[in-house]
């Protein structure tokens, strides 16, 4: 007697309203709604500057985005990238500035490159091979993070003038290609990357298997040990490529560059339908969730509201988040899923 | 059973080698005999380098600012023990000191009835918190990161983000005042840290909480209402938030919305320091409060000794992994049987 015959991929997908009540689909409306309403109310909001202005302020974040949703996909998590990032900014401004060390930009590149994967390779040794749990590691490196990017910067009078950088550098705020901003080619370029990462490569597939099972993963012969050394690391250098798009925008690299980054792309990433358990999560979720997050600002100025909405920014934000969480775990429910965290 | 990745033969004939070892390693206080003698090693450097920071006068008048925190440390490790976590504090903190400052300046009700207001908005968030940890049964990672960015939010909203100062006398007592020599939030915080090392560790709830957070299905199965317990200590952590706030509105005059900015990361590590796991199941107050007199004295005795603020965050951070790492290590054998 000989096996059925396996069916064929495509009567293995979920049918269509299956993929319909996924979370993609639902921040995509969502985001779709809230660009409709706002630019109903205020034609400007749909204008190109606008929307230019939205892509470039959320590549960085975008960036960030796509490490950590690997990250936690594999279980762990990450809250050093905010400090991390203001670290690499201070170092960047310090060698690149023509007032302190002058470096030619390819060298700043490569040195903030190199440090981004260093700190990102430790976090992941001491998860790895020290055992501390992830949350753990990270809010100890997050803090003395900080607390090395003030005592540098106290060195150089705690602020660092970007306009006095490397000339190259600038080129990551002002130049574009084919007419799309630099900036945003870059977080295009790593959104490709780490989807090709994840769909066409087999560590992409090992990723999530260690997140959803790693009992299953161990016995399939895969090191848990390594997979996770590679996405801290991978986080690491892209804080690092997130850092070279973000600093240029500024007037000072200061110490207070990327406090709450963590907090915000965590938070991104959650609402992206990743599973803070690990083994479930999409890049394109975390990405669509990026950006209905930081459009809430530019939301609020273009309602024209009144003076004191944009006090209730970070309220409507928790508000959001609150409200995900809750139409995700009503949907489960409905699906007789509710165990599944 | 489930095994751990690894090669567990070779571990388990490694910690199993030498009887005395073996027996050091069951040693329940580990964490703790390693905190003291940290701490001790660090007040003894400090009395060689600075006598003048050693001595009853110096440690009271350092000690100030440390209630608000060890207030909230102590919901806290029984949050973590059940495997939770409660990232929301400061922003709960920053919530109710506005509304306490919104209710006596811009409201005009008493001082008292305002404090009570407080403390309820306190408890109030800290029960939201509740409700979607245990009834909707979301992480509570995710919720409290939320309600962080809610709350916070709320407070900036509700004042503008402008401080409220000036309150009566008999208020700023229970921030600033002392009781024979001693300050009030001092014994305030001493009798609730008495408190909950008494039910944690003396109490069917406390042993409820260490069952939480080693098999949150066993203790359900049990009988025993896991979603009530949950919603209770995410109360008293708001709840302590809210006490936090009067202290520190008490004790500065003034309420504005940055008080809680970083200090629910303060707590963790604190807690952690101490010994209770983030995985849940195990802990202790004693750990707790030697994590936040050692995070204290550390931090403290960098700013006076080298002036120099930035290094705090250098040596806690540092501290905060080394110590982890080194419980990691020196359990490896504990660990083994959890598994």
């Amino acid at each position: 007697m000989s096996t059925p015959p396996l069916p064929p991929a495509a009567a293995l997908a979920p049918p269509l309203w299956q993929r319909l009540n996924r979370r993609e689909f639902w921040v995509l409306a969502l985001l779709a709604a809230t660009v409709a309403a706002v630019s109903a109310k205020n034609p400007g909001f749909c204008q190109l500057s606008n929307i230019r202005n939205m892509l470039v302020n959320a590549a960085p974040t975008t960036i960030v985005a796509c490490g950590l949703t690997l990250v936690i996909v594999t279980g762990e998590i990450d809250i050093s990238v905010g400090s991390l990032m203001g670290f690499l900014a201070a170092v960047l401004g310090a060698t690149s500035s023509s007032v302190h060390m002058g470096w030619p930009a390819a060298y700043s590149v490569v040195l903030v490159l190199a440090l981004g994967m260093a700190v990102g390779c430790l976090n992941g040794l001491l998860v790895t091979l020290g055992r501390v749990p992830s949350i753990v590691v990270t809010l100890g490196m997050m803090m003395a993070l900080l607390g090395v990017t003030k005592l540098f910067l106290s060195g150089y009078d705690d602020s660092i003038d970007v306009s006095k950088c490397a000339p190259a550098l600038r080129w990551l705020d002002r130049g574009a290609v084919l007419s799309i901003p630099a900036a945003v080619c870059i977080a295009l370029a790593v959104i490709a990357g780490s989807a090709f990462l994840v769909y066409m490569l087999p560590l992409g597939r090992r990723i999530y298997a260690v997140g959803s099972n790693p009992r299953a993963a161990f016995l399939a012969g895969l090191s848990q040990q390594r997979i996770k050394l590679f996405v801290f690391t991978l986080t690491g250098l892209l804080v690092g490529l997130a850092t070279l798009v973000r600093v240029p925008q500024l007037a000072k690299v200061e110490s207070s560059i990327g406090q709450g980054l963590e907090l915000l792309v965590v938070t991104c990433v959650v609402v992206g339908g990743t599973s803070i358990s690990g083994g479930k999560g999409t890049l394109c979720g975390s990405v669509l969730a990026v950006l209905l997050l930081s459009s809430i600002g530019s939301v609020l100025l273009f309602l024209r509201l009144s003076e004191s909405a944009t006090y209730w920014e970070q309220a409507i934000q928790g508000a959001f988040i609150l409200a995900a969480v809750l139409a995700d775990h009503l949907a489960r429910r409905r699906h007789g899923q509710e165990e599944g965290a | 059973m489930t095994v751990p990745p690894g090669d567990t033969a070779t571990r388990s004939r490694r910690c199993h080698g030498i009887l005395a070892v073996r027996g050091l390693l069951d040693f329940p206080y580990w964490h703790e005999l390693v905190l003291v003698m940290l701490l001790a090693a660090l007040m003894l450097w400090a009395r060689w380098q600075a006598p003048d920071f050693v001595t009853w006068e110096t440690q009271l008048d350092l000690s100030t600012h440390i209630w608000e925190l060890a207030l909230m440390c102590l919901p806290m490790t029984l949050i973590i023990i059940t495997a939770g976590i409660d990232l929301s504090v400061g922003s709960i903190m920053a919530l109710s000191a506005v509304i306490l400052g919104t209710a006596y300046l811009r409201w005009d009700v008493p001082i008292g009835l305002a404090a009570v207001l407080a403390l309820l908005t306190g408890a109030a968030a800290g029960a939201l918190n509740g409700v979607f940890v245990a009834w909707v049964r979301v992480h509570p990672l995710i919720v409290t990161l939320a309600t962080l960015a809610a709350y916070y939010g709320t407070a900036v909203g509700i004042s503008h983000g402008m401080p409220l100062s000036n309150y009566p006398e008999s208020f700023r007592l229970i921030g600033g005042g002392s009781l024979c020599g001693l300050p009030i939030a001092g014994l305030l915080c001493a009798a609730a840290a008495l408190f909950s090392a008494v039910v944690l560790s003396q109490t069917a709830f406390g042993q409820a909480l260490y069952a939480i957070g080693h098999n949150e299905t066993a203790v359900r199965f049990s009988g025993i209402s896991v979603a009530r317990i949950k919603l209770l200590l995410y109360t008293c952590s708001g709840l302590a938030a809210g006490l936090s706030a009067l202290l520190f509105v008490g004790r500065r005059n003034t309420a504005n919305t940055d008080i809680g900015t970083g200090i629910s990361l303060d707590v963790i590590t604190a807690v952690v320091l101490g010994g209770t796991s983030i995985f849940g199941g195990r802990g202790r107050i004693l750990g707790t409060l030697l994590g936040i007199a050692l995070i204290h004295e550390t931090r403290e005795f960098v700013s006076w000794h080298w002036s120099k603020a930035e290094l705090n965050l250098i040596v806690i951070g540092a501290l905060l992994i080394v110590s982890v790492l080194l419980n990691s290590l020196l359990s490896a054998r504990r660990r083994l049987r959890e598994y």
